[in-house]
């Protein structure tokens, strides 16, 4: 047992220190890890205070009141109110999340100071009669400072809301007698003003414009609005034991997620392997460790080392995908119980599927020898990867159903149905664990046949059917 | 004494070739033993399964008291003929892992590591990564991977292939130490010279089959000297060398450069021959030419070819070597 540990411990040493595997498995979700964590201060570093403000030369002289009204500090605050449940909204709908989950989450609970502070604003309404050009001087004279170095009151944007705009104009390409058209208003502003004040200016500006287009008419703008506001469908799943809300991007994307991050740790680690054994082989290294440990004690050490890798890698990138969750508060997307068997079903999939891979690397001598016994074995492999969306869609199905018993693809197909949409037998989970372990037995009993003969054989690379022969010779 | 390695009736064939046919021997605690042969004469599948490292078909192997090696596998040092180190690791590293799977652990280990390394001139390397060693450099680390758990059974195969002269003492003086702290040590080869000089005894393998197990000297006194070499004081005429041709006990002479070879017929004894050679010619030098353990495999294995054309080669080869200037040695 020692032996087979100090084995597994310089496999898993080799791999996890080289810096290829720093690079290429380690950084990716390191960084993201980071990144998540971090978003929060780094979001801390706000825009500058925007402090200024806004002169209106109203035409019309109906809008510039209500513009006015409009970036107070309490309606802008309403209105930043209001955003947050509209996002909140959106978020819950498309993942499933109750509305005050997601509002927690969007509002800043986990990403505080996520939100810049609110703009210091203010509206001065200039008399009709105003040049725009001389409005524009002061704008002119601080174009090339700093938001802070503007002085106490800077102009910032200068609306200008030409009468035809709310009173409209007869329409001059139109032939239809009575036809208007209503013309766009010009904003000129200051170039450090932040994009979203800038957007915020002419949402309010328009919408006090039609406002007093339809009190022109004599109609509640209020009540106009609340008329023509669309409404947007609630979806809900009726299943055996209720209703729940649907979720159809968690429902794809969270079993894809967890299928495709066993996969990738699976072949990761089984691909390390592979290469390891055909290294012991072509250095000839292998037959002084055979002086030291038996060909089952090498092949045991191997595998553990290197599904320590593989571990190490499922483990980083499903913690790296919890801290997401956890960050933005949809943890109850992943049931617990679903972690547990994802590590039940990566331990099936890479003992039988890695055993296969060393019986493969110990019985060539270089890694171009591998693929030609590598594909057929793939070939079975990337059935779960190709069907995976028909097996989510319908986890019941008959195709899924038997796939969930063949060897070496069960686990993938099996995490695939367990968290996907509808729940199966019960019966099924045990049952596809107890043949996912005859496969595992199965599989390291063959290749320990295959390792034991192979690890010495140098020469012609053998077939496929040779390996079997060894298998049966053994 | 239990014998470090008991073989008794080992048959193996792989496929249709038979590698290895009805092997027996003994070998007892304390010996320096050479396995020699030609190369795909057997040695490396005896001592693979020796080091159940492959099983034989039939027959039974014990080492070091144990029913396979696999018991006893920290008690034995391997050098196996293909060998290698991990091109990316340390040495150091390389010789410290090899030793904790033999067993050995603890505080002691690098110190022994360094001790060994320091031995064998490589102390400089001991941070190197295998792959920047030369390849005399790389068999000194495999030798040390083999003895560095002190092990009481050595098993070294082909372990002189390809060292330099000096490189190739360093190895020998390195087994007689190891042979003069009573460890067993078993070497193959196929450079009978290097066997010769080094061991106590020889086992001889041809096409699968033990043909020869005895002591160099045993070796010496079964296999008589067949030659004899004269520098005559002056030339010899055709009467003279008729003369010579017919004493007792000389079968044919030939004459190379200015030597005349006595080819004996072996009915007496090369002592008695030589004095009447020295008493029917007057010689600048003459002496016995003792065949060498190259000679006696030769011979061996030409006894044994299977197929007339197979023995006329080996006597080519042995005519060859018995050619001008006597005994070839290596």
């Amino acid at each position: 047992m020692n032996k087979i540990l100090t084995v597994a411990l310089r496999e898993f040493l080799a791999v996890v220190l080289t810096r290829s595997f720093a690079l290429g498995i380690l950084l990716p979700p390191v960084m993201m890890g980071i990144v998540i964590t971090l978003m929060p201060a780094l979001m801390n570093q706000k825009p500058p205070k925007v402090q200024g403000h806004v002169a209106v030369i109203d035409h019309s002289g109906v809008v510039a009141d209500a513009l006015v009204k409009a970036f107070t500090l309490e309606s802008m605050e309403a209105r930043r109110e209001q955003e947050h449940k509209a996002i909140a909204e959106a978020t819950s709908k498309a993942i499933g999340v109750d509305a005050k989950t997601a509002e927690q989450a969007t509002k800043g609970a986990s990403l505080p100071g996520a939100q810049p502070d609110l703009p210091t604003l203010s509206v001065k309404v200039l008399p009709p009669d105003t040049d725009p050009e001389a409005a524009k001087a002061d704008m002119r004279a601080n174009a090339d400072k700093r938001l802070s170095d503007m002085g106490p009151d800077p102009r910032l944007a200068l609306v200008i809301i030409p009468k035809a705009s709310v009173d409209g104009e007869p329409d001059a390409d139109n032939s239809q007698a009575h036809a208007t058209t209503y013309p766009d208003f010009p904003i000129f502003t200051s170039p450090r003003l932040d994009p979203e004040v800038t957007k915020d200016i002419r949402n309010e500006t328009g919408r006090a414009i039609v406002d007093a287009r339809l009190r022109s008419s004599g109609l509640d703008a209020s009540k106009v609005r609340q008329l023509t506001a669309r409404p947007d469908a609630d979806v809900h799943v009726v299943t055996a034991s209720g209703e729940r809300k649907g979720n159809e991007a968690a429902q794809i994307l969270v079993p894809g997620a967890f299928m495709f991050l066993m996969w990738i740790s699976v072949f990761t680690a089984g691909q390390y392997l592979l290469t390891s054994t055909i290294e012991e082989k072509s250095s000839r290294v292998m037959e002084v460790l055979l002086s030291a440990v038996s060909p089952i004690q090498l092949l045991a050490g191997k595998i553990i080392g290197k599904g320590a890798v593989g571990m190490l890698v499922l483990t980083l990138y499903a913690f790296t995908g919890m801290l997401a969750l956890v960050a933005f508060a949809m943890m109850d997307l992943v049931p617990w119980q679903n972690l547990i068997y994802l590590v039940v079903y990566f331990a099936i999939a890479y003992f039988s599927i890695s055993a296969i891979m060393t019986a493969v690397g110990s019985a060539v001598t270089e890694v171009a020898e591998a693929q030609s016994l590598m594909s057929p074995i793939m070939l079975i492999l990337v059935i779960p990867m190709m069907l995976w969306f028909p097996i989510l869609r319908n986890p019941n199905s008959t195709f899924a159903q038997v796939c969930s018993f063949v060897p070496f693809i069960n686990p993938f197909v099996m995490v695939l149905r367990i968290s996907g949409s509808e729940p199966i037998p019960a019966w099924q989970i045990p049952a596809s664990m107890l043949v996912g372990a005859a496969g595992v037995c199965l599989a390291v009993w063959a290749a320990s046949k295959v390792f034991r003969i192979g690890v010495l054989m140098y020469g012609k690379p053998p077939n496929l059917a040779t390996l079997v022969r060894w298998v049966r010779m053994a | 004494m239990t014998a470090a390695i008991d073989i008794k009736g080992v048959n193996k064939t792989f496929g249709p070739k038979v590698a290895v046919r009805d092997m027996s021997f003994t070998i007892s605690q304390g010996e320096l033993i050479g396995l020699i042969g030609r190369n795909g004469a057997g040695k490396t599948t005896t001592i693979r399964m020796v080091m159940s490292i492959i099983f034989p078909d039939s027959g039974e192997i014990s080492v070091l008291g144990k029913r396979s090696a696999v018991e006893s596998k920290d008690r034995i040092g391997y050098l196996p003929e293909e060998r290698g180190l991990y091109k990316k690791m340390k040495v150091g590293v390389f010789l410290n892992y090899v030793a904790r799977l033999k067993g050995i652990d603890g505080a002691g280990l690098d110190k022994r590591v360094r001790d060994w390394l320091e031995r064998v001139e490589l102390l400089g390397s001991a941070k190197k990564k295998c792959e920047e060693l030369s390849k005399g450099m790389q068999q000194k680390v495999q030798f040390i991977a083999s003895v560095i758990h002190e092990p009481d059974l050595i098993i070294l195969d082909e372990p002189f292939s390809g060292l330099d002269p000096v490189n190739s003492r360093l190895l020998s003086t390195l087994v007689d130490e190891q042979h003069a702290a009573g460890r067993t040590v078993i070497f193959s080869t196929h450079q009978m010279s290097q066997a010769e000089a080094v061991c106590d005894r020889i086992i001889m393998v041809n096409d699968g089959n033990k043909v020869l197990d005895d002591t160099i000297a045993g070796i010496r006194r079964r296999h008589d000297p067949k030659t004899i070499e004269a520098e005559p004081l002056h030339a010899v005429g055709d009467d003279e060398f008729g003369a010579l041709a017919r004493l007792p006990g000389v079968e044919s002479i030939t004459r190379a450069n200015s030597h005349l070879l006595f080819n004996l017929s072996g009915r007496e004894s090369a002592e008695q021959v030589l004095a009447r050679i020295v008493q029917a010619m007057p010689v600048s030098g003459i002496r016995i030419v003792r065949p060498t353990l190259e000679d006696v495999f030769i011979d061996i294995v030409t006894q044994a070819a299977k197929t007339p054309e197979e023995r006329a080669r080996l006597e080519l080869i042995t005519s060859e070597r018995r050619g001008p200037g006597g005994s070839a040695s290596d």
